[in-house]
């Protein structure tokens, strides 16, 4: 059975689209885990992770896979939790799962700067976050963020994309936060 | 051709690689020029990985506020407690 993501309704029915989700594959995944000895906390970590991961493959599009939602999901978060915990160090990566979480997201300075960017840069993150990170098309994008057309959307990224350079630079900078 | 956000979509096209073999040997040159220019493509780098991770931060703010629905709301308690139970029968 081959079965296509649905992004259609992403991200405005991103709150369905959770809920489906934990209640069809949350207690397979708690199950998994609580049978290797994991805690409560330890399953939420691993399967909300997982969650993350699946929809950004989601929103990158174009994902068909081949058994369904539950299976894929499922197969994640297994791969997380042995990632996580080395319980077989002769475990290979599961084909075409490019798992990266951010590793150096949560230092002080970056704390600090995304702090700055979610209350003072929201508007333009919300703008960039939408095109960059959710993919979504640029004519839903000018529709949500109101404006005329996919050009006047394109050169709205692009002046806030220039705009949140420009303040990352000075915070960083003022922030004495050096860059890798 | 010259205003600031072409410079920004000109910037977005090298880093990404979808710059066209002339726009790219423009570009480099355009490196070596404009001493500026350098710098603004690190920090335009270093702005695409702070999107990526204000779209997981926010992201997972919406996965936690539907766990939190999930694990306190009345509708939801034969599927928390069945859950909960996994973890303590055992």
């Amino acid at each position: 059975m081959a079965a296509t993501i649905n992004t259609d309704n992403l991200p405005a029915g991103s709150e369905a689209f959770f809920t489906r989700l934990y209640k069809k594959a949350f207690p397979q995944v708690a199950g998994y885990i609580s049978k290797r000895g994991g805690s409560f906390d330890e399953a939420k970590d691993v399967f909300q992770d997982a969650l993350l991961v699946y929809y950004e493959k989601a929103a990158a599009s174009g994902l068909i896979i081949n058994s369904n939602e539950t299976a894929y999901l499922c197969g994640i978060a297994k791969y997380l939790w042995l990632k996580r915990y080395r319980e077989n160090s002769q475990y290979t990566p599961l084909d075409g799962i490019d798992i990266k979480l951010d590793a150096d997201a949560e230092s002080p300075s970056n704390n600090r700067l995304m702090h700055y960017l979610e209350t003072a840069g929201k508007k333009c993150m919300e703008l960039l976050k939408s095109f960059y990170y959710d993919e979504m098309p640029l004519t839903d994008i000018a529709t949500m963020f109101g404006f005329s057309g996919t050009r006047s959307a394109t050169v709205q990224k692009y002046k806030c994309l220039e705009k949140v350079r420009e303040t990352i630079k000075e915070k960083a900078l003022a922030y004495e936060y050096f860059m890798e | 051709m010259n205003t600031l956000w072409n410079e920004t979509a000109r910037i977005e096209a090298h880093l990404s690689g979808t710059a066209t073999t002339g726009d790219n040997l423009l570009f480099e040159a355009n490196l070596l020029l404009d001493p500026t220019l350098h710098d603004k493509v690190q920090w335009q780098q270093k702005t695409y990985t702070l999107i990526t991770q204000y779209g997981r931060r926010q992201l997972k703010k919406e996965i936690e506020a539907v766990h939190q629905q999930l694990f306190t709301a009345p509708e939801h308690l034969s599927f928390s407690q069945k859950i909960k139970r996994l973890f303590t029968n055992r």
